[in-house]
């Protein structure tokens, strides 16, 4: 029953910032360091310092650790086919922030799950579906307030789900869904077009090939759902091509990713990162795609850049906190764990200026635990966000 | 009395028919095994600890204890010994788990228990020993369960104890309203009354099957093998039910009998609140009260109190978390339920979500997580469900007299980090994850030996023959020539064409990506 304590803190945090000091036995720094018996002290909304080898003071909330609030970049926060514009198959300069919900209940279960900032993409209907937001999961109402980076990427999907819906006309088109593409091959024929149409593009550009040419140019991330095998490969070999035809510098971001591990060399050729899916204990996701245990430690002892993702947030054994306890059952070092839901996620995002580290100057998220974290027997009690309490520690 | 001895004497064979090949397939029963830390779960914990297990029986635990000097010793110097978990209740291992009666006691889940289903293979690999197989809950009455070990090729082999308990439910079978269901329920007792009054009466007057069918072939009735005895239970009898011998009862009523008798324990499903107040007051009033488990959906935590008023043990939905939301603020309430029926005072055993990765481990983790004392979870595991099922004093803890069932973990049992490494039951070892090609496949997507392997490059060969050296041509819709195709040497093998599909997709595939 965390609600009641979650809302007066909420209460109380709303105003004047607030200043304050949270202690634990073990800080993990989120860049490699491991600070023990350690104070965070906080005031403005940011990190003023971090004071390690000292003993609690009376007015500090004690945890037994704390991490860096976590950074869920495939976060899915109310966004649902409503929001997704269903008469275009590729809308590049759509932005998802103009169909958040922030009044539901989704961001306060991956707010009390430790993760303090997302990034939320729209629903993959579409094939190139419009621009992420970054943003805290936190805070006041707000989407501009909340907003950590605006246009962080450009989010599109490859496999079966832009497809999905549609259906052919046969005589007269009856709804909303006759129309193309229909298959897996024609999902990736929209996404090449695009590109090509936007690369060879003259005269007064509009605004969704301005998005596309910005995309090609590497200044916004390309962030493409491809759960099976051949879906990987067709994002790779799409970049790629793109990267020939137009000397361009494309980045990729393979969003679920259940199969990156069957030729991670791919992925290191073409230096794409990739954003896991939540484990699945028997290994089987969308798409058919089979989701091996080792799958982070295979991709991140070849050099890939390697978030996890828990989605939904859905119960206490599927949080993001659990998904790097699933990814060190499969091989990861603790460090290389924590990365993964904080520093890795945050640089993909291009926000690790201000999250994803506990270091002076940095935004004040904490996510505090009542064990080691990411063990299944320990969970997240409070989480500090901007500096206020906003989930307290019973 | 002749035919008892004889009976008992091909009861004490068939047990030997079947216990030779069981042993002789995993071992004797006799094993010691030293582990670096042996938690033993009954308050204590060693480091290099040692195992003693002799005919299937744990002898002695302890540090540095003796041990025949002929005993097999297994050691496992970095693993950490735990007596296997206990799984209270599962609808899993066996054929379809919902008979299409609604009052169906006389089923029994031996007949429907798959020795080589994979769940029980899962179990193993999740380092339970022990579980309790019952009917669905979609019934009135369900039928009679087994608790089995995961290990053995009949249900002979597998069985730890035979009808562990007739599965009921008070919640709304298909098709059926929840007042209908109650009264269905209500209904079976009352029928099982009425039958044993009609049963007494006819045989005070004369008219039942063994006096008649005397009568008709001319004889005395059999004075001997008429006597029954009394009916015992608390809450209601039928008078004269010793004039009737208990083998001339229907079988389809004699389990149910047995349950208001107090002899049968009842898994009782709830799947509300409300159903509780149902369940506890069927089972009061036919006198099996204190025989029932409550099997509950997890928004039964609400009727904590009137369950533990009544000192009723539960088994607890996998989903531990209950979740609400307020109608008015659209909040979202949260209650973790173990902690609820801990803090009642309730004895409560936590079971296995549908898929294999929320076992019993991880239900235990998430309890200490979520305000449990290591203590209690791992008891809600082990020594909690070994009592519900009446085995307390055979399995749950690693003492001595208690049966040889040890898992052995590469470090904490309820760490994220841990594997079950091996498994030992009854004194023999049953699994080695050095040789579990499923959990490789799960763990690194490694191909299990004489499957095929996957291959994205589209190398993609036909399965004909395993001669290398044959040259295989595969016909294509274009440049297909039949002359060509006759003309070739009798060694080579013709595939049809749709065989090929995604060998060309992955081929063009593949050279998108070269042409770089």
């Amino acid at each position: 029953m965390m609600t009641p304590g979650l809302l007066l803190s909420l209460a109380l945090g709303v105003g004047a910032p607030a200043a304050g000091t949270y202690y634990a036995d073990v800080v993990y720094t989120g860049d490699g360091q491991t600070l023990e018996r350690c104070a965070v002290t906080v005031a403005d909304g940011k990190i003023t310092a971090l004071t390690p080898g000292v003993s609690p003071k009376d007015d500090a909330v004690r945890v037994k650790a704390i991490t860096p609030g976590m950074i869920d970049l495939s976060a899915r926060v109310a966004n649902s086919p409503y929001s997704v514009e269903e008469t275009y198959e590729v809308t590049p300069d759509f932005r998802v922030a103009n169909t958040l919900d922030l009044f539901d209940v989704t961001w306060e279960r991956h707010l009390q799950s430790g993760v303090t900032t997302v990034m939320a993409s729209p629903y993959d209907d579409n094939c190139i579906g419009g621009l992420s937001v970054v943003l805290k999961t936190g805070g006041a109402k707000d989407v501009e307030k909340r907003t950590v980076r605006a246009d962080a990427a450009l989010r599109g999907a490859f496999g079966s789900q832009p497809s999905s819906r549609n259906h052919p006309a046969y005589g007269a088109p009856d709804d909303i869904f006759s129309r193309r593409p229909t298959t897996r091959m024609g999902v990736e024929w929209e996404w090449r077009k695009s590109f090509f149409d936007a690369l060879y593009a003259q005269g007064e550009l509009d605004a969704g090939t301005k998005v596309l040419r910005r995309a090609l140019t590497g200044e916004l991330p390309v962030f493409a759902q491809a759960w099976a095998t051949q879906d990987v490969r067709t994002a790779v070999f799409l970049v790629e091509e793109m990267k020939a035809e137009g000397d361009a510098k494309m980045r990729l971001i393979v969003d679920c990713g259940a199969e990156a591990w069957r030729e991670p060399e791919l992925l290191v050729r073409s230096g794409a990162a990739v954003v896991l899916a939540p484990y699945d204990h028997d290994g089987r996701t969308t798409d058919g795609a089979f989701y091996a245990l080792e799958s982070a430690k295979t991709l991140t002892d070849l050099g890939v850049t390697v978030a996890l993702s828990s989605h939904y947030a859905a119960g206490p054994g599927s949080v993001l906190g659990a998904q790097a306890g699933y990814a060190m059952r499969g091989g990861l070092t603790f460090d290389q764990a924590l990365a993964a839901v904080t520093i890795n996620p945050a640089r993909l995002a291009g926000v690790d200026d201000r999250v994803g580290s506990l270091a002076v100057g940095k935004d004040a998220d904490l996510a505090l635990w009542n064990g080691t974290p990411f063990e299944l027997s320990s969970r997240v009690v409070g989480v500090v966000l901007d500096g206020d309490l906003v989930v307290a520690p019973e | 009395m002749k035919n008892q001895v004889l009976s008992a004497l091909s009861t004490t064979l068939a047990a030997l028919a079947i216990a030779l090949p069981a042993a002789a397939q995993n071992g004797d029963g006799n094993l010691v095994i030293k582990a670096g830390k042996v938690i033993t779960n009954a308050g204590e914990t060693l480091e290099n600890g040692t195992i003693v297990i002799q005919n299937g029986r744990i002898t002695a635990v302890g540090k540095d204890i003796e041990y025949p000097w002929n005993a097999q010793v297994r050691e496992f110097p970095d693993a950490v010994a735990f007596p296997g978990f206990v799984e209270a209740h599962t609808t899993r291992g066996m054929d379809r788990a919902n008979e299409n009666i609604d009052v169906a006691a006389f089923l029994n889940v031996r007949d429907s228990i798959d020795p080589v289903n994979f769940y029980y293979e899962d179990a193993l690999r999740a380092g339970i020993t022990t579980i309790n197989v019952q009917q669905g809950a979609d019934c009135v009455v369900g039928g009679m369960g087994y608790v089995v070990k995961p290990v053995g090729m009949t249900v002979e082999q597998m069985t730890v104890r035979p009808n562990s308990g007739l599965a009921m439910s008070a919640s709304p079978k298909r098709g059926k309203s929840r007042a209908t269901q109650a009264q269905a329920l209500r209904r079976a007792f009352d029928d099982l009354h009425r039958y044993l009054d009609e049963t007494v009466q006819e045989k005070k007057e004369g008219k039942d099957y063994a006096t008649r069918e005397a009568m008709f072939q001319g004889r005395e009735p059999d004075e001997e093998t008429a006597k029954g005895r009394p009916m015992t239970g608390s809450a209601w009898k039928v008078e004269g039910l010793e004039l009737v011998p208990r083998w001339e009862l229907d079988e389809k009523q004699a389990p149910l009998l047995s349950v208001v008798e107090g002899k049968t324990r009842v898994f009782l499903f709830c799947g509300s609140p409300m159903e509780v107040m149902t369940a506890l007051s069927i089972a009061s009033e036919n006198g099996f009260l204190h025989r029932t488990v409550l099997v509950l959906d997890n928004s039964c935590w609400k009727a904590a109190d009137a369950i533990a008023e009544r000192g009723v043990p539960v088994v607890l939905d996998p989903n531990l978390m209950y979740v609400e939301r307020d109608p008015l603020t659209g909040e979202e309430q949260r209650t973790f339920v173990p902690k609820v029926f801990q803090d009642k005072g309730i004895e409560f055993a936590l079971r296995s979500a549908g898929n294999s990765g929320q076992s019993l481990w991880y239900q235990a983790a998430i309890c200490m997580a979520n305000g449990l004392t290591r203590e209690q979870a791992i008891a809600a595991t082990t020594t909690v469900p070994a009592k519900l099922l009446g085995l307390g004093d055979r399995v749950g803890s690693l003492e001595k007299g208690k049966d040889g069932n040890v898992v052995l973990f590469s470090g904490d049992p309820l760490s994220v980090r841990s594997f079950v490494q091996n498994v030992v039951i009854e004194g023999n070892l049953v699994y080695d994850r050095a040789t579990d090609t499923r959990a490789m496949h799960l763990d690194s997507g490694a191909q299990p030996d004489n499957t095929a392997p996957y291959d994205p490059n589209g190398d993609w060969k036909p399965h004909c023959c395993d001669d290398p050296t044959h040259e295989h041509v595969v016909k294509t819709d274009e440049g297909e020539d039949p002359q060509e195709v006759e003309e070739a040497p009798a060694k080579k093998h013709n595939h049809p064409v749709d065989g090929d599909k995604d060998g060309d997709k992955d081929k063009d595939a593949d050279k998108q990506g070269e042409d770089k």
